[in-house]
C-alpha cells in the first residue's frame, strides 16, 4: 500500500510541475495569429491553407511559437470554443479557414473589437455590421480558365492528330456535334457555377465546339462519390474531366480508364494531381493563399484596419496553375504564359460578354442582389441587406470584385447540369 | 480388505477467493480400487478441492502427488494427462454432436478426420466392459439427463481417466438411475479406478462408497470406512454436532378444499405440451408433495396457478376459507391474481433468477410484490426496511446489511430471504419449488419447519420436490408427474420410495433395483 | 524437497488471477487514480516516441485543456453540458438493460422539432417559444426512441440494432432539413440571425448556463426516479430478469415502452438545449457524436445520473486535453488525440479488472519450506 502511494504521489507532482511548466513559458512576443481549421495537415484543402500561413508568417518573420493552431474544428459551437480560447490566448488576428465557421466567427467577434476575425471564403461580413469581421476569397476562376486553356490545347492536338474524331471516336460527340467535357462539382453554389464556367470558357476559346455535362456530388471531399461520378462521364464519352471537388477521386478515375485504353484528360483543383494520375493529369487550379494571409497578418501588426473583403487573383499571383504534365499538348507553357499575362493587363476578361450566350442569346446586364438571405421560412427574408448591383461592366460580368466570396451563377449555354437539385 | 495403492495424496491444500477460505490445510489420499465419498455440506468447499485435482483453479499452497509423484495441475489438460477426469454437475457437452463426436472432442480438431469405426469400437469395448449403455450416434440433445451423465462418464474413460470425480452424480437422477450408476461405479472401482464421489446425500453415501472423507468450513474433518459409518456419525462429522434427523409430520387440521385444478393443459415457451390435462385439488392445512423427474411440468404446474403460464385450457379454482363461490385464476397474471385478494406465495426453482433481484439488497427484494403500496409515486421505504430487518433476525440471514445485494449471500441465506419474504405475505397457499435444493442440512431443516408452521396455520402448501426421503417424510399425499400426466396421487404416510419411484418413469419399462444392496 | 528437483518442467504458472469479494471503496479509487497514472505515463512515452514533443509538455497541455483559463472551465462546462444530458437520458434505458444506441438519433430528431418550431413560429416571443421548441424537441426524441422500443416489446427485436438505424435516419433527415432550409445560400444561418426569439436568454454574459442548470436539475429528478419511484424500481426489476419482472406482476411491455419514451424525451431535450443555448443552428454534426460518447460516460458511472457528472466531465477533459496536444505540434494530429484518448479509457475500462479480480505471481524460493 505505501508503495502505492508513493507511486501516486509521485504521479501528481509530476503532472504539476508539468503545469507550471507550461504556465511560464508563454511570453516571448506580444503578437499572435490565430488558426482555426477545420480539417489538419494529411487534407489538401486544409493543407494549403497552413502553407499559406506557415509562408507568410515566415516572411514576416513570425516564430512558430506565434501562431496558435486549432486543428480539426468542426463547424459546431466548438469554432466560437475555440475562437474565444485563441483570443485568450493573446490573439489579435484570428482565422477560420471554412465557410461553416462563419456563423460562430459572426458570434464571438462584436465581443472582442480590438481583435480581428477572419471567415475565409464567407459572405456576410461587410454588410454584418461587424466592424472587426472580415472575408477573403481568391479570384480562382482566372486559374480555372487559364486551366481550361490548358485542356483546350489539349483538345486541339487530340483532334489535329485524329485521335479524337467522330470515326474514332463517335461516342465523345454529342448529337450536334459538340466534343463532350465532363465536370465533377461539388455543389449547385456560385462558387462551383463561377468555376465551371470559367473552365469551359478556357476550352472554348481553343476549340470552339464543346459542350460540357456537370455532375454534382453533394460534397466537398468524397473520393469514393468523385471516382464513381467521373467514371460515368467517362463512360459517356467525356474527353477531358474538370472538378470542383477536393479529392483525387476524378484524376484516379482517368487514369485508370487510360490505362484501359480510352482518352480521357483529368484537369484537377487545389493541388497537384500527376501523383495520383501522371499520364492524364494535365494542370489543377490552385490558390495560393500565402499572399492574402501575409497581407492580413501584416495590416493587423501594423496596427491598421483590414478591408473587411478581400480578393486577388493573378494580378498578386494569388492564384496559379500547377506544373503541367507530361500529357499536356506541346507549345502549352507559352500560351499559358500569353493568357496569363492577358488577365494581368486587363486585355482578357473571363466572362466576357462576346464569348457566351444564354436561352440562345447574348445578355448585357446581371443584376445581383448582395444581401444574405435566409430562405428558411415560407418567403426568404433578409438577415443583412446588401445591395441590388449591376455585375456587367464594359462587355463583361465582373466577379469578385462587388463581394470576395464568388456570385456568377448564370447558366450558360453548351453547359448542361446533370443533376441541378 | 487389503490396503489398495495410492492414487491421488492432496498434502496442505489450501485455497482462498478473497477473504474466504474454500480449503486450509487439506490432507486427503484417493486409492485405487476404491470408491470415496466426498461428504459435506453445500459450502464446505468439496467441489473447489476437486476443481484443484481437474486443473480448473490452482492451489494457493500444497502440493499434489500422482501416484507418489509431485505434479503441477494448472489445466484441465494436464489433469487429463494425469489420468483425471471430472464429471461436473453442469455437463459440459456439445448438443448438436452425436455421442461418439462429444467423446473424441478436443482429442482432434477436425471432425471430419475422425475415425469413425475406431472410436465406436473403443466406445463399446469400455461399455461393455462397465456396464454402459450408449449409442454412439444419438445427439445429445435426444438424450435424457441419465444418459448425458453416462456420456460424460463415458467420454472421461475414453481419454484414459483412471481416476474419476463425480459431482453430485445422483441430483438429477431418479432412484432406478442411480442404482444403475451406482453398479457402473463398482464396476469401475473393480477394475481398479479410484473413484471420487461428491455428494451430500447420506444414504448414497453409505450404499455406494468404500470410505467416506468429510469436509466441514474447508478442512478435512475426517476419513473412516464406510463399515464403521452410519447416518447420524456422519452427520455430526459434518456439522460438527448432534444434530434432530426427524422431519415433523403433524396431522393436518380440518383440511378443506383451497385449490381445485381441473383438466389442467398448457404449453411450455417452446409450445410443447407441458402438462396434460391434469386434476387434483389441494386442501388447506396440508401438504401436498409433487414428484417427478425434473421438467415433467412441475414447473407450468406452479407457474400456472401463480399466474405465470400460458394455460391452454382447464381451470384452477380458489376457494377462500370464508366464502363458498370459487375464484377462477386462469387467465390472470399476478398482479391481477393480488388485486383479487388472492395471497397466493410462490418460491420459484430459481431464485435469483425469478424470486428475487440479485444485484438488489434485502430491503429491496421485500418490495419485489408489494412496491406499489402507497398513494404516492414513491416506493415506501421504512415497511421493507422493518421487514428485512426481522426476517434477517428470525431467519439468521447472514449479510453483511440488509442493503447487500443479496446475489452475494450464500445459496441458504439467499433461500431463507425469499421463503421469509413469501411467508410474510401471510398466504393462503404456499408453493415451493426445490425449495432445500443446494442448502446445507441446518437451512434444509429450517425450511421445513417454516413450511409446517405454514401448515398448522392452515395454509395449503404445494412441496415439489427431488429428494424422496424428504418427500416422503415432509408431505401429507405425494402427487407424482410423469411428462406432464399426474401418474398417482398417493399417502405419503403409507408409501414406499420404491413405488413413487415407478410412477416417476410412468410405472412400466424400467426394472426396478430397489432389492440389490451393496456388497 | 525432492519433489523439486524431479519436476523441473512442471513449473507452477507464472501468473494466476483469483477473483477479490470485497475491495473498499478507498482502494476502489485508489485503483483507479494509479491507472490514470499509468495511462499518463504511457500516454506521455507514446506522444514524445511519435512526435518528439515533452511530456511534461503533453500533462501539462493536459491540465491547461481544461483549467488554463477561466474561459476554458466556462468552455467544458458549455461542452459537458449536452453530454451530461445524454447520459442521463440513457441511464433509465441502461438500468432496464435496454441497449440504446439511438441517443444521437434522438438527440437529431430534437434537435430538428426544436428547429422547426423555432423557424415556424419565430415571431412569438422567447417565453412562449422557446418552451415549445422544448416540447417538441421531448415529443420528438420521446418518439425516435418508442419505435423500438414497441418492437421489442411485442416482436422482441434486437433494440442495439433497431436504435443504431434510427441514428441513420435522424442524420439524414437532418442533412435534408438543412439543405431546405438554408435554400441557396451555401449554408444554415446562425439562430441569432434569423430566429433571435429562439436563443436562451444570457446569464452571466452565457447563453448555456441555462441549459446546465436544467441538466442538472433533470440529473437529480433522474436520481430521485431511479431510487425511489415506483417506476424506477420496477425498471430495475426488468433490468435484471425479466422472470422476475413477470413473478412480480409488473407488465414488463408497459414498462419497456415507459422507459424508453422518457430515456429518448431526455436525448431529445438535448437536442432542443443544444439548439437553443449551444450551437444556435442545425446540423447533423451537432456535438460530435455525443449520443456514443455518453454511452462510455453512463457506462462508467454505473448509469448514477449524479456520478455520470464525474464520468462527462472525464470524458470532456480528455477530449480537451486531445485537442490541446493536437495543436503543439504539426504532428500532433486529431488522430494522434483519438489515440491518447483511445489509451487513457482502456486504461480505465482495464482498471475495473484489477477492482474486481487479484493477480497471484510466483512465489520464489519455495524449496526453503
Amino acid at each position: 500500500m505505501k508503495r502505492i502511494t508513493a507511486l501516486f504521489l509521485a504521479a501528481v507532482m509530476i503532472v504539476l510541475s508539468a503545469a507550471s511548466l507550461t504556465a511560464c513559458g508563454n511570453k516571448t512576443s506580444d503578437f499572435k495569429v490565430g488558426v482555426i481549421l477545420v480539417g489538419d495537415a494529411t487534407e489538401g484543402y486544409t493543407k494549403a491553407h497552413i502553407d499559406g500561413i506557415q509562408a507568410a508568417a515566415k516572411k514576416l518573420g513570425l516564430a512558430d511559437s506565434q501562431i496558435e493552431w486549432k486543428y480539426s474544428v468542426p463547424e459546431t459551437s466548438d469554432c466560437a470554443n475555440a475562437a474565444e480560447d485563441l483570443v485568450d490566448k493573446g490573439c489579435k488576428i484570428v482565422i477560420s479557414n471554412s465557410y461553416g465557421h462563419q456563423n460562430y466567427m459572426a458570434e464571438v467577434a462584436p465581443k472582442y473589437p480590438d481583435v480581428t476575425f477572419v471567415a475565409m471564403t464567407g459572405d456576410f461580413a461587410a454588410i454584418s455590421g461587424i466592424a472587426n469581421l472580415c472575408n477573403a476569397f481568391t479570384k480562382v476562376y482566372e486559374s480555372r480558365y487559364v486551366s481550361g486553356v490548358v485542356a483546350g490545347l489539349k483538345l486541339k492536338e487530340l483532334l489535329d492528330k485524329g485521335t479524337v474524331s467522330k470515326d474514332a471516336t463517335p461516342n465523345a460527340y454529342d448529337a450536334d456535334g459538340n466534343i463532350k467535357i465532363g465536370y465533377v462539382g461539388a455543389y449547385p453554389y456560385a462558387e462551383v457555377v463561377s468555376g465551371y464556367t470559367a473552365f469551359f470558357l478556357g476550352i472554348r476559346s481553343v476549340v470552339s465546339n464543346v459542350s460540357m455535362s456537370v455532375q454534382y456530388t453533394k460534397s466537398w471531399f468524397n473520393y469514393e462519390d468523385e471516382k464513381t461520378v467521373a467514371n460515368a462521364l467517362i463512360d459517356s464519352g467525356c474527353v477531358i474531366i474538370g472538378q470542383h471537388a477536393d479529392s483525387t477521386g476524378a484524376p484516379t478515375a482517368c487514369e485508370d480508364a487510360v490505362k484501359n485504353g480510352k482518352v480521357v484528360f483529368s484537369v484537377g483543383y487545389n493541388v497537384d494531381m500527376l501523383q495520383a494520375a501522371p499520364t492524364a493529369a494535365l494542370t489543377s487550379a490552385t490558390n495560393n493563399w500565402e499572399v492574402y494571409y501575409e497581407h492580413a497578418i501584416k495590416t493587423v501588426m501594423d496596427g491598421k484596419k483590414l478591408e473587411q473583403d478581400w480578393a486577388q487573383g493573378y494580378e498578386s499571383n494569388s492564384v496559379a496553375i500547377t506544373a503541367l504534365g507530361k500529357s499536356a499538348a506541346e507549345g502549352t507553357q507559352a500560351k499559358v504564359d500569353e493568357v496569363v499575362a492577358a488577365i494581368k493587363g486587363g486585355t482578357l476578361h473571363v466572362f466576357d460578354l462576346k464569348t457566351f450566350t444564354v436561352g440562345g442569346a447574348a445578355i448585357s446586364s446581371n443584376i445581383v442582389d448582395f444581401s444574405y438571405m435566409d430562405f428558411s421560412g415560407a418567403t426568404p427574408r433578409v438577415v443583412y441587406q446588401g445591395q441590388q448591383q449591376e455585375t456587367v461592366k464594359n462587355g463583361y460580368v465582373e466577379e469578385s470584385v462587388l463581394r470576395s466570396a464568388p456570385y456568377f451563377s448564370i447558366r450558360i449555354d453548351g453547359i448542361t447540369e446533370l443533376n441541378p437539385n | 480388505m487389503p490396503e489398495n495403492k495410492e492414487a491421488v495424496r492432496l498434502r496442505g491444500i489450501s485455497k482462498t477467493f478473497g477473504h474466504v477460505a474454500a480449503n486450509t490445510n487439506v490432507n486427503l489420499s484417493i486409492r485405487h480400487g476404491e470408491i470415496l465419498s466426498l461428504l459435506g455440506e453445500n459450502g464446505s468447499g468439496k467441489t473447489t478441492l476437486m476443481n484443484m485435482l481437474a486443473g480448473i483453479y490452482y492451489p494457493d499452497e500444497g502440493e499434489i502427488l500422482i501416484d507418489d509423484v509431485p505434479v503441477q495441475i494448472k489445466s484441465p489438460k494436464d489433469a487429463f494427462d494425469n489420468g483425471i477426469g471430472m464429471v461436473h454437475q453442469h455437463f459440459k457437452l456439445i448438443d448438436v454432436f452425436t455421442a461418439a463426436e462429444n467423446i473424441v472432442l478436443g482429442e482432434n480438431a477436425d471432425r471430419m478426420k475422425i475415425d469413425r469405426k475406431a472410436v465406436a469400437a473403443k466406445i463399446r469395448e469400455i461399455c461393455d466392459k462397465y456396464g454402459f449403455d450408449i449409442d454412439p450416434d444419438k445427439k445429445v440433445y435426444d438424450m435424457n439427463v441419465s444418459q448425458k451423465q453416462t456420456l460424460e462418464i463415458v467420454k472421461i474413460l475414453y481419454r484414459g481417466a483412471n481416476i474419476l470425480i463425480l459431482d453430485e452424480p445422483t441430483a438429477v437422477l431418479t432412484p432406478q438411475e442411480s442404482e444403475k450408476l451406482f453398479r457402473v461405479i463398482r464396476n469401475m472401482r473393480d477394475a481398479g479406478k479410484a473413484i471420487v464421489i461428491i455428494t451430500h446425500k447420506l444414504q448414497e453415501v453409505l450404499s455406494v462408497s468404500d470410505r467416506v472423507a468429510i469436509l466441514r468450513k474447508g478442512e478435512c474433518v475426517a476419513s473412516i470406512d464406510t463399515v464403521n459409518a452410519n447416518e447420524k456419525i456422519l452427520t455430526e462429522m459434518m456439522m460438527g454436532r448432534k444434530v434432530d434427523l426427524n422431519i415433523e409430520r403433524p396431522e393436518p387440521v380440518n383440511p378443506t378444499k383451497r385449490l381445485e385444478i381441473k383438466n389442467l393443459t398448457v404449453r411450455d415457451r417452446e409450445g410443447n405440451l407441458a402438462l396434460k390435462d391434469i386434476s387434483f385439488v389441494a386442501n388447506s392445512g396440508e401438504i401436498l408433495g409433487i414428484a417427478g423427474i425434473s421438467g415433467c411440468g412441475q414447473k407450468e404446474l406452479l407457474e400456472s396457478v401463480a399466474g405465470l403460464a400460458a394455460v391452454e385450457s382447464g381451470s384452477i379454482e380458489y376457494l377462500p376459507s370464508d366464502a363458498v363461490t370459487p375464484t377462477e385464476l386462469v387467465g390472470k397474471n399476478p398482479k391481477q391474481i393480488r388485486e383479487l385478494g388472492v395471497v397466493l406465495s410462490f418460491v420459484p426453482e430459481d431464485r435469483l433468477g425469478m424470486g428475487l433481484v440479485g444485484s438488489m439488497g434485502m430491503s429491496e427484494n421485500m418490495m419485489l410484490k408489494s412496491y406499489e403500496n402507497g398513494k404516492t409515486i414513491f416506493t415506501e421505504q421504512k415497511a421493507p426496511r422493518e421487514l428485512a430487518g426481522s426476517i434477517k433476525d428470525e431467519l439468521e440471514v447472514q449479510t453483511p446489511d440488509i442493503q447487500t445485494p443479496v446475489s452475494r449471500l450464500s445459496g441458504g441465506n439467499v433461500q431463507k430471504v425469499l421463503v421469509g419474504r413469501e411467508i410474510a405475505a401471510a398466504p393462503q397457499v404456499l408453493m415451493t419449488a426445490y425449495a432445500v435444493r443446494g442448502l446445507d442440512i441446518n437451512t434444509s431443516f429450517t425450511i421445513y419447519r417454516l413450511i409446517n408452521e405454514q401448515k398448522k396455520k392452515g395454509v395449503a402448501v404445494i412441496f415439489v420436490g427431488e429428494d424422496l426421503d424428504v418427500l416422503l417424510a415432509l408431505s401429507d399425499r405425494i402427487l407424482v408427474l410423469c411428462e406432464g400426466r399426474i401418474t398417482g396421487i398417493l399417502d405419503a404416510r403409507t408409501c414406499t420410495k420404491e413405488q413413487v419411484g415407478l410412477l416417476m418413469t410412468g410405472g412400466t419399462g424400467v426394472e426396478s433395483n430397489g432389492a440389490e444392496q451393496s456388497k | 524437497m525432492r519433489a523439486m528437483a524431479q519436476s523441473k518442467a512442471n513449473k507452477e504458472p507464472l501468473v494466476h488471477v483469483v477473483r477479490k469479494e470485497d475491495t473498499t471503496t478507498l482502494k476502489k479509487w485508489m485503483l483507479r487514480v494509479i491507472a490514470v497514472a499509468a495511462a499518463l505515463l504511457v500516454t506521455g512515452a507514446f506522444v514524445f516516441a511519435v512526435t518528439g514533443i515533452n511530456p511534461f509538455n503533453i500533462y501539462g497541455a493536459m491540465v491547461t485543456g481544461t483549467f488554463g483559463t477561466p474561459r476554458r472551465i466556462r468552455n467544458t462546462i458549455k461542452t459537458l453540458t449536452p453530454l451530461l444530458c445524454l447520459g442521463v437520458g440513457l441511464a433509465p434505458a441502461f438500468k432496464m438493460k435496454f441497449w440504446n444506441i439511438g441517443a444521437q438519433g434522438q438527440m437529431l430528431v430534437g434537435a430538428l422539432a426544436a428547429s422547426f418550431v423555432a423557424l415556424t413560429f419565430r415571431n412569438l416571443p422567447g417565453g412562449v417559444l422557446i418552451p415549445l421548441m422544448g416540447l417538441g424537441a421531448i415529443l420528438a426524441g420521446a418518439l425516435w426512441a418508442v419505435l423500438p422500443a414497441i418492437f421489442k416489446a411485442f416482436w422482441n427485436t434486437n433494440e442495439t440494432l433497431f436504435t443504431l438505424m434510427m441514428n441513420y435516419i435522424a442524420t439524414f433527415w437532418v442533412m435534408y432539413s438543412v439543405d431546405v432550409w438554408k435554400g441557396e445560400s451555401s449554408g444554415f444561418a446562425s439562430f441569432k440571425q434569423i430566429a433571435k426569439n429562439a436563443v436562451m436568454p444570457v446569464i452571466a454574459k452565457e447563453n448555456f448556463y441555462i441549459c446546465t442548470g436544467i441538466v442538472l436539475i433533470v440529473a437529480a429528478l433522474m436520481y430521485i426516479y431511479m431510487k425511489r419511484t415506483k417506476h424506477g424500481y420496477e425498471l430495475a426489476v426488468v433490468g435484471e430478469s425479466e422472470k422476475t419482472a413477470r413473478y412480480a406482476g409488473i407488465n414488463v411491455k408497459k414498462v419497456t415502452i415507459r422507459t424508453m419514451v422518457l430515456s429518448g424525451a431526455i436525448c431529445g431535450l438535448c437536442g432542443f438545449l443544444t439548439v437553443s443555448g449551444i450551437d444556435f443552428t442545425l446540423s447533423h454534426t451537432m456535438n460530435n457524436g455525443f449520443g456514443f460518447t455518453a454511452i462510455v460516460v453512463a457506462w462508467l458511472a454505473k448509469f448514477n445520473p449524479f456520478t455520470m457528472i464525474g464520468t462527462s466531465f472525464m470524458m470532456v477533459f480528455f477530449q480537451n486535453a486531445a485537442s490541446e496536444i493536437s495543436s503543439m505540434n504539426a504532428n500532433a494530429t486529431e488522430y494522434l488525440s483519438n489515440v491518447i484518448s483511445g489509451i487513457i479509457l482502456f486504461f480505465l475500462i482495464g482498471v475495473e479488472f484489477f477492482i474486481n479480480y487479484r493477480l497471484v505471481f510466483r512465489k520464489n524460493g519455495k524449496e526453503g519450506k
